[in-house]
């Protein structure tokens, strides 16, 4: 506390400091740095509010399209993706010369990204300070103003898009039904939470044609028939699991991902929440544009696409999800092969195929494969804040496929939902491209 | 004697000085240095044992009290965790001397849990049985039997005798289940065995070397020792069990003794009946409607003297409100169906207080009692505190870290780098937030109502209190309370009932054979026309033993009649003695024998038949579609109608059934007996759910038809199966469907009541409906139907009511004539509307009046019924309510608010129902339950702590929102008679205690008996509120003054949920016809 007063007070100092003669503003933001900071904060925050991953997916698309619609407003170099986009419209921004863009863009970030979360005050606290800190690279207060109602300007029509998408509504649609019917999704232990977000298909999506274009091969017929194709991919992850090597429960550990992890030792009990699936990705595409050398337009755009995407993956996977409505691993398991099991990983709260990590991790992947070509070197440490190591790989694709396998080794997914969830991911980031593109060239062919 | 006046001079100092600070209180606070009692249960949590390695890091230790000496004071034993056990003996004047070591009864070095005294081998002296936990994490232990050699000395015999179990023990209850006179053992364990992964229930039938285990004493038969009898005597003994509570009292009144067990967590509690062949039966789900959740102590005694045992357990749910807004609640209700799946029963995070009712069971009135919360609870003990003839209930409450703080299991962990993992458990366990809190004590205000006391009693100090003990220690005639703590020295009370002038007996046992105390035996005291009645157990509360002399407080009585004693072996004594404030030594065999009459009188009465059976079916899980709805509307039926149908003066009877079931007619035989009537088209309306049905000549062709309204809150308005439907009778029996009788209205019909409104001769009818399907809190559509000749049916709800009525929600309407003036007023009501009353003008339209004096009528009132109750010449209108057995409180001064409104404007109204908690009126819902429904609620509330802190719903939602919403007020939950004054004014009369545990869904009133029949229970409230099955069917006389009990003859079991009762008549007899949700129609002789 005593720390921030005493920023704040020799920022004041500062600026009015600066305020005697003209400085240079012009590279207070010139790469990623500060929309990246920004996108960590909004991790931590949905980790507190506890957003499940489809919501997650939703948050980081309309604060990255925010963003990157300022950017694509001064750049002829981008288009914007407002018309592109399902249920959009062109809009013309025309910016006052007093802007300064990048810093119009961070605060449209903030500005979307904030009315999406519930915790306020820890946004904005995080968005103060690096304003101040801006205002000391010499940003003139007009400038700043003009900015920041640049900002709030664009971010103004991402919230009226954002709030056509039927999110609203679908708080109180019905809750998920469970059913006795065999072979059906059952709540797991040890919080047996309710299946989150049955109606996630109704969300309007950002460039898919429907919730189910892109339907994913069904899972194995049910059965308990031990010479079944259902109960062998179970016992499969029966298998694996207790013939696991340790580097494939550090590959699983690593991709948990897991937003809302309930510890119970008796009485007591408390949940322990890492970044989901979907916040994984995106700071892999910051890590990713960083290492590119991409300026804060390019970064934006990356930010962007990836989280459009890994909302279609969402919306794509969860239509399935309640679609086949599969009973978990750990369920099945524990009822037909041996009760006491637990799975590496908890078993997260909705029906199992296809998986959510396969679907969101393949479809990232094509997308910053896109972006940046395939061969990638990639130091991710995404997960060190929360514990976890450093992990590299050499493409997207590598670490999108481990990402999906890891969710076989965790015991929570089997594999025909890993590997049907990668083509859909894959197939409807494809098509992603085929209809929106951020680069002139592609517009115009539309 | 020089040192004897100097503690008399500092006695005299502290008298004094108390005085100076605060007024003397009944319950005195002793000194521990100054007693001599240095014991504390010092607890140090480590890297290796805490409460993340050790679930019951925290249960502390237990107390027990007993004159191990034979010397006449009783003496006492402190278990401790970590510290030595210690045992002192009571060398009067308060006075105790530590003998721990030279008895040997340190424990060794072990855990200690529970301990318990008795005479296991028949010496005449009492020997000590301590718990411990065995083998675990570092601790090394086995449970103990000292044996008492006499002079103060004992020896650990647990070996020899065959109970030196090593594992998890809780506490240990001695008890002679085969009545051969002598005293076996219950050993209550709990597993380790991760708790939140459920397995199914039936599981327990598996079990487990550390289940519970029962021993049978073989001294009896010569030999010495115990053999394990579990596997044969139908004792659970699985992993399942976490049994934190033990208890043994006779239920049944058969002179056996049975056994009450709690289980922490998913685990049933146990109710074992013993069959009086050296078996049990677990009986819990046939006795007991639901229990408290995570069990922990237990007490079974007589509360209301009728000699029945209740039972008392404890729970955690926190009694302030601030702390009980920001802690775990009740299941989510999906995970509370999933335990139902699991194969769990009802059960409730709260204390449970079992009304023992004879051969119907018991009844939950914990929340009519207002003993429901008191914090995270050990150790309850029912006993007379004050000495006033009443047993009231000390619960000890306090764990020092508290996991069931809700902001603690969301938000405290932060995303750690590099930690050690033994260090993040350091962190967790400091997280842990600590509240001490006072301990509760319940004086029993009569009439089964408590009032917590704890203050003005001098037994209001913070502390974490885990076992406790009562007993007669300075032998002055009241019982002194002793309590051991965590990490605070124990809590010594010294009791001063002896200043209030009550007077007591005090009863020492002697009996026959080697069970030399008469553990067991069950003491009556009788006395001013009352009685008490106690049973010897040497095991109560949590981990925890009392005494073995009784101590009875008589109130201002100066005589007694007499005592009786059931001997545990199956004697039953009577001992003539009138002298109080005596203490008695009553012998086996000295007494004169007992005749009266044991147990419940089997009631062996035949009804006639009628064979069907409301089945309910429900496809729709109504809380999914509206996660904050109080209760279901989807379990009214079935409908009932009686009437003679075929003209042979002879009352026949239709009944409709739940969804998919057909409606049946039946018709009486001149001997009394039903047969269906078969009718296809009843059949081919099976899909609809009926909840109401009258007969009534409504074509005029002199024959009965019949009306038949349907609900289920499944189908949205103006579905198909929700029309209600009108069928003409021809006078034979014979039915005939018209489906253009009555417009197409499908809503929710709750009631109907019919009255040749425009006086055109034939009969019109009003029909209401209680919700509108999804949307609880919103008024659905009550319709008046004219009838426009030949029993066909308009719409004219406009015209009559005009076009911007608001009916509201309707549960209950009837046309009477309360001012006497030739024309009948529609009376209505139901949730949050009082009784409304509606006159015809002019034969063409209603208008509402003004009653005075029911203007804080609204409750929930189900059922309405109009009759001269107090044959004054005026009608008096009876109802049906809520009941006082419920979580929700509402008076005129602190009313039950609902706020129905659209809260987050996405399109659904949410229903919000406000209660005061104290002064502040905030949500009924959990802030998780809202969030749910509302989650931008997060955004104005980022804790529970915040949330906690609501003063009322201006801070959950702006001024503009609320402004929108519509506000419903409930004053009045108690069913009653509104009596009609001279003026024309009503005056509330409420229905005895025993009417208000539950509620009441149909109000009649017989005219011949001048008596009011209420059929009550509800299973359909949501989790927080609980079902209530308290009581299926009560009747009450109006005397001169009031109402009092009737009684008739039925055969309608305790636990049914009766919805509906009309009279009928039978041969030359009248009965009441009940009919059930989900049950048969049973019977009630009128004559």
């Amino acid at each position: 506390m005593r720390t921030v007063k005493f920023m704040l007070f020799s920022g004041i100092l500062l600026i009015a400091a600066s305020c005697a003669k003209q400085v240079d503003y012009s590279q207070a933001i010139t790469d990623g740095q500060y929309i990246s900071e920004a996108q960590n904060k909004i991790t931590e925050v949905i980790i507190h509010d506890i957003f499940s991953p489809p919501v997650a997916a939703r948050i980081y698309s309309y604060a990255s399209l925010a963003a990157y619609e300022v950017a694509a407003s001064v750049d002829p170099n981008y288009v914007s993706l407002l018309g592109q986009l399902n249920g959009s419209e062109k809009v013309v921004f025309t910016p006052s010369e007093k802007v300064y863009p990048p810093l119009a863009s961070l605060a449209a970030y903030y500005y979307v990204g904030t009315g999406l979360i519930f915790s306020e005050e820890l946004m904005n606290e995080h968005r103060d300070a690096t304003y101040e800190t801006l205002k000391e690279k010499g940003i003139p207060e007009d400038v700043f103003e003009a900015s920041i109602a640049y900002g709030k300007e664009v971010g103004d029509v991402i919230k009226a898009y954002s709030s056509k998408d039927n999110y609203h509504q679908s708080r109180s649609f019905p809750k998920f039904t469970v059913t006795d019917k065999e072979g059906t999704w059952q709540p797991t232990p040890p919080a047996y939470m309710e299946a989150i977000e049955p109606h996630w298909n109704k969300i309007r999506t950002f460039v898919l044609d429907s919730a189910s274009q892109f339907k994913p091969l069904p899972p194995p017929a049910f059965s308990t028939d031990p010479e079944s194709e259902f109960f062998k991919v179970a016992k499969e992850v029966y298998d694996v699991d207790r013939a696991s090597s340790q580097e494939q429960k550090e590959i699983a550990l690593f991709w948990d991902c897991n937003p809302y992890k309930m510890n119970v030792k008796g009485h007591v009990m408390f949940a322990e929440k890492k970044i989901t699936p979907g916040g994984h990705w995106m700071s892999i595409a910051a890590i990713a544009s960083k290492a590119a050398d991409r300026d804060w337009k390019g970064t934006a755009e990356a930010l962007a696409m990836t989280s459009i995407s890994l909302n279609e993956a969402f919306i794509s996977c969860w239509d399935e999800k309640y679609r086949s409505n599969v009973i978990r691993p750990e369920t099945y398991i524990n009822q037909h092969i041996d009760e006491q099991w637990v799975p590496l990983l908890q078993t997260p709260p909705f029906p199992e195929h296809t998986s959510g990590h396969s679907v969101a991790s393949a479809a990232s992947a094509y997308t910053l494969a896109h972006l940046f070509g395939d061969e990638f070197h990639i130091v991710d440490s995404s997960e060190v804040a929360y514990g976890l190591p450093i992990r590299e790989f050499d493409s997207f694709s590598q670490a999108a496929e481990e990402a999906a396998l890891s969710r076989f080794y965790g015991g929570i997914h089997y594999r025909p939902a890993i590997e049907y969830g990668i083509t859909e991911g894959r197939d409807l980031a494809a098509f992603i491209w085929t209809k929106v593109d951020t680069k002139p060239k592609n517009v115009a062919s539309n | 004697m020089r040192r004897l006046s100097v503690v008399f001079l500092i006695g005299l100092g502290v008298v004094f000085s108390c005085q100076e600070k605060k007024e003397e209180t009944l319950f005195q606070l002793m000194d521990n240095e100054q007693i001599g009692i240095n014991f504390e249960n010092t607890l140090t949590s480590t890297d290796s044992l805490n409460i993340l390695e050790y679930l019951y890091f925290y249960n502390g230790g237990g107390v027990a009290a007993g004159d191990i000496n034979n010397d006449g004071l009783v003496d006492l034993y402190f278990a401790g965790n970590q510290v030595s056990n210690r045992l002192y003996l009571n060398k009067g004047n308060f006075q105790f001397e530590d003998i721990t070591k030279y008895a040997g009864v340190s424990g060794n070095g072990g855990w200690s849990t529970g301990v318990t005294m008795a005479d296991v081998n028949g010496d005449g002296l009492l020997d000590i049985y301590v718990s411990q936990i065995g083998n675990y994490k570092g601790l090394i232990g086995r449970n103990r039997l000292y044996i008492n050699q006499g002079n103060n000395q004992f020896k650990d015999q647990a070996d020899e005798y065959g109970v030196d179990f090593v594992g998890f023990s809780t506490q240990a209850v001695f008890l002679d289940y085969d009545r051969d006179g002598d005293l076996d053992l219950y050993l209550l364990n709990h597993s380790v065995k991760s708790p939140e992964v459920f397995a199914q229930a039936k599981q327990r039938t598996i079990p487990h070397e550390l289940g519970d285990k029962l021993f049978n004493n073989l001294i009896s038969e010569g030999q010495i020792g115990f053999e394990d009898v579990t596997e044969a005597s139908g004792i659970y003994s699985s992993i399942l069990g976490f049994g934190l509570g033990v208890g043994v009292a006779d239920f049944n009144d058969d002179g056996w003794p049975d056994i009450y067990v709690s289980n922490d967590f998913t685990e049933n509690d146990y109710l074992y009946l013993n069959q009086q062949d050296g078996t049990f039966k677990e009986s819990l789900e046939n006795l007991i409607s639901s229990t408290s959740r995570y069990s922990m102590g237990n007490d079974l005694a007589d509360l209301n003297g009728d000699g029945l045992p209740e039972i008392f357990t404890t729970d955690m749910l926190p009694i302030d409100p601030s702390i009980w807004m920001k802690s775990v609640g009740e299941d989510k209700q999906e995970v509370y169906q999933i335990k139902k799946k699991f194969g769990y029963s009802d059960q409730y995070v709260r204390n449970h207080l079992q009304l023992n009712q004879g051969k119907e069971g018991f009844s939950e009135i914990a929340l009519f009692s207002g003993v429901f919360a008191s914090d995270w609870s050990w150790s309850p003990l029912i006993f007379d505190m004050d000495n006033d003839g009443l047993p009231d209930i000390h619960i000890t409450n306090g764990i020092e870290k508290r996991p069931n703080d809700l902001d603690f299991i969301q938000y405290s962990q932060q995303a750690a780098s590099t930690s050690s993992m033994t260090e993040i458990r350091r962190k967790q366990i400091e997280m842990l937030p600590t509240v001490k809190l006072p301990n509760l004590s319940y004086r029993n205000q009569g009439g089964l109502r408590f009032k917590d006391e704890s203050k003005t009693w001098g037994l209001d100090q913070p502390s974490y209190s885990n076992g406790s003990a009562y007993a007669d220690l300075d032998n002055d005639g009241d019982l002194d309370l002793i309590i051991n703590n965590l990490n605070q020295p124990p809590f010594i009370y010294q009791n001063h009932s002896e200043k209030s002038g009550n007077s007591f007996v005090r009863v020492n046992l002697a009996a026959k054979g080697k069970n030399t105390l008469g553990l067991g035996a069950k003491v009556g005291v009788y006395f001013d026309g009352r009685s008490i009645f106690q049973q010897y157990s040497g095991s109560r509360g949590f981990m925890s033993g009392t005494s073995s002399t009784l101590v009875f407080g008589l109130g201002k009585a100066q005589a007694i009649d007499s005592i009786a004693v059931d001997w545990p072996t199956g004697e039953r004594e009577i001992f003539q003695l009138d002298y109080i404030n005596q203490t008695y030594i009553l012998t086996q065999g000295k007494g004169k024998p007992n005749l009266s009459q044991r147990g419940a009188k089997q009631q062996v009465d035949s009804f006639p038949q009628i064979p069907w059976e409301h089945q309910e079916k429900n496809t729709l899980d109504e809380t999914k579609r509206e996660y904050l709805t109080p209760k279901s509307f989807a379990i009214m039926g079935p409908a009932l109608a009686v009437g003679d149908v075929n003209n042979d003066g002879l009352e026949d009877i239709y009944v409709g059934g739940a969804q998919d079931q057909a409606g049946s007619l039946f018709i009486q035989l001149p001997s009394g007996e039903f047969i269906k009537k078969e009718n296809s088209i009843f059949d081919q309306l099976a899909k609809a759910e009926d909840v109401v049905a009258e007969f009534a000549d409504f074509d005029g062709d002199g024959n009965l038809d019949l009306y038949v309204g349907s609900a289920g809150n499944e189908y949205k308005s103006g579905a198909l199966f929700n029309f209600d439907r009108i069928f003409y009778g021809n006078g034979q029996g014979d039915f005939q469907f018209n489906p253009m009788a009555l417009p197409k209205i499908g809503e929710n019909t709750s009631t109907i009541a019919i009255y040749d409104v425009d006086a055109d001769g034939d009969l019109d009818i009003f029909v209401g409906s209680s919700v509108v399907s999804g949307d609880y809190g919103a008024s659905p559509k009550s319709v008046l139907l004219i009838n426009v000749g030949r029993g066909i049916f308009q719409d004219k709800t406009k015209e009559w009511f005009g076009s911007d009525a608001d009916l509201g929600m309707i549960n209950s309407a009837v046309w009477a004539d309360l001012n006497a003036s030739g024309k009948s007023e529609l009376l209505l009501t139901g949730d949050w509307q009082g009784i409304r009353t509606f006159e015809i003008i002019n034969s063409q339209s209603l208008r509402e009046k003004k009653v005075n004096g029911l203007e804080f009528s609204a409750g929930w009132i189900q059922s309405l019924a109009v009759a001269d109750v107090n044959v004054d010449g005026r009608l008096d209108i009876l109802t049906g309510n809520l009941g006082l057995n419920t979580k929700l409180k509402a008076s005129v001064e602190k009313p039950l608010w609902l706020y129905h409104g659209d809260f987050d404007e996405n399109g659904q109204a949410d229903p919000l129902i406000f209660h005061y908690m104290g002064d502040r009126l905030v949500p009924f819902a959990s802030r998780d339950d809202l969030i749910k429904q509302i989650p931008g609620i997060k955004r104005k509330h980022s804790s529970y702590q915040d949330y906690s802190e609501l003063k009322g719903p201006i801070d959950l939602f702006p001024e503009e929102v609320l402004s929108k919403s519509s506000k419903h007020a409930a004053y009045e939950f108690r069913s009653g008679a509104y009596l009609q004054q001279t003026d024309g004014s009503f005056k509330f009369d409420p229905f005895p205690d025993q009417a208000q545990l539950s509620p009441i869904f149909s109000v009649s009133w017989s005219q011949s008996n001048k008596s009011v029949l209420l059929g009550g229970n509800f299973t359909g409230f949501r989790v927080d509120l609980g079902i209530n099955t308290a009581a299926s069917f009560t009747s009450w006389q109006w005397a001169t003054n009031g109402w009092k009990e009737a009684t008739f003859q039925n055969n309608i079991p305790q636990k049914s949920e009766i919805r509906i009762i009309k009279k009928i008549k039978i041969g030359e007899h009248y009965y009441g016809l009940a009919a059930s949700n989900s049950g048969p129609i049973y019977w009630i002789a009128l004559d």
